[in-house]
């Protein structure tokens, strides 16, 4: 091997990967046609390239990489989307949330209204006292009538066109 | 200078409280149920619809007929007053006025074609019944028979 084959073997990978540039090609090309050893070496390149293109281009066509890329994608999204409790706690995370400024009425207002709320709700509505079922009644066309039975099952309220003309049926 | 805005969770928790309040309003509501009947002393029919009406019916009236013309359930809500029509030209005006634990006081306006002929106030327990009937028209009577259910 040459002096100059130390310089040119760095270019010879590149060469080889066709990588090289027209200057590097032309310099390479012209060293290989006066250098046995560096065309060994080449030669033993392509040997290894042809050694494994087969089983890989093989490998390759038996995979189905359309299928992996979507699983990929897929898995990316998944992965990508938070969850609502995640999405809860980076709302929750908010440097606002705890300013004082914001808190303060707020938990005021909470105080307040769930106060009265539970007033509301918890209110026991006392059983009112008076059995008596019909509170008032009147009418400027009718006399009415209104009987209780005895147990205040049953309440009725009758309505007559005057005294004179009728009387309920029972 | 900064502008004040409020925060979304501060929005959130004020429309939660404000459900919540308004909801605890809205226990305040009264199932009633409003049957028409048709009394009358011709024939011997009891209309088998009125169920256990009829045996309230004759508890109190002497009627040899009674025939089932309308069964209307409503919701009365607060003070809302809602209107049923009843029979010839005759229509009863609701309105829950007061609920109690166990009972609920009602407003209720008749009128007969637009005019009022019937304003009253009545304590209704749940289960029970009012009847509100007359005048006799032809051979009986219209009888409205009130209930609520709470």
């Amino acid at each position: 091997m040459k002096d100059s084959c130390s310089s040119i073997s760095k270019r010879l990978e590149k060469y080889f990967d066709n990588e090289a540039t027209d200057e590097e090609k032309s310099l390479v090309g012209k060293h290989l046609l006066s250098c046995p050893p560096c065309q060994s070496a080449l030669t033993s390149m392509e040997g290894i390239r042809d050694l494994m293109k087969g089983p890989v281009e093989e490998a390759v066509q038996k995979e189905d990489f359309s299928w992996v890329w979507q699983k990929i994608q897929r898995e990316i999204r998944i992965k990508e989307r938070p969850t609502r409790w995640e999405y809860f706690l980076s709302w929750l995370d908010r440097p606002s949330l705890f300013q004082k400024r914001v808190w303060m009425p707020a938990a005021a207002a909470i105080i307040i209204l769930v106060l009265i709320t539970a007033q509301l709700l918890l209110k026991k509505t006392p059983s009112y006292p008076d059995p008596t079922v019909v509170v008032y009644t009147e009418s400027q066309t009718h006399n009415v009538m209104v009987y209780e039975s005895g147990k205040g099952m049953v309440t009725v309220i009758w309505l007559f066109e005057g005294p004179e003309k009728e009387l309920p049926a029972s | 200078m900064r502008r004040r805005t409020l925060s979304p969770t501060l929005i959130f928790i004020l429309i939660l409280l404000l459900f919540l309040f308004s909801t605890s309003f809205a226990f305040a509501q009264v199932q009633t149920r409003v049957r028409v009947v048709y009394a009358s002393n011709v024939g011997a029919i009891i209309d088998p619809l009125l169920g256990d009406l009829h045996n309230q019916l004759r508890s109190v009236f002497s009627f040899t007929s009674y025939r089932l013309l309308g069964d209307v359930s409503i919701i009365l809500i607060g003070n809302n007053p809602i209107e049923v029509f009843v029979h010839r030209g005759r229509s009863i005006e609701l309105a829950l006025v007061e609920k109690h634990r166990d009972m609920a006081e009602m407003k209720i306006m008749m009128r007969m074609k637009e005019v009022p002929i019937l304003n009253t106030q009545v304590r209704l327990s749940s289960g029970k019944t009012v009847f509100i009937g007359g005048p006799l028209y032809e051979e009986g009577a219209a009888i409205i028979a009130l209930s609520a259910n709470f």
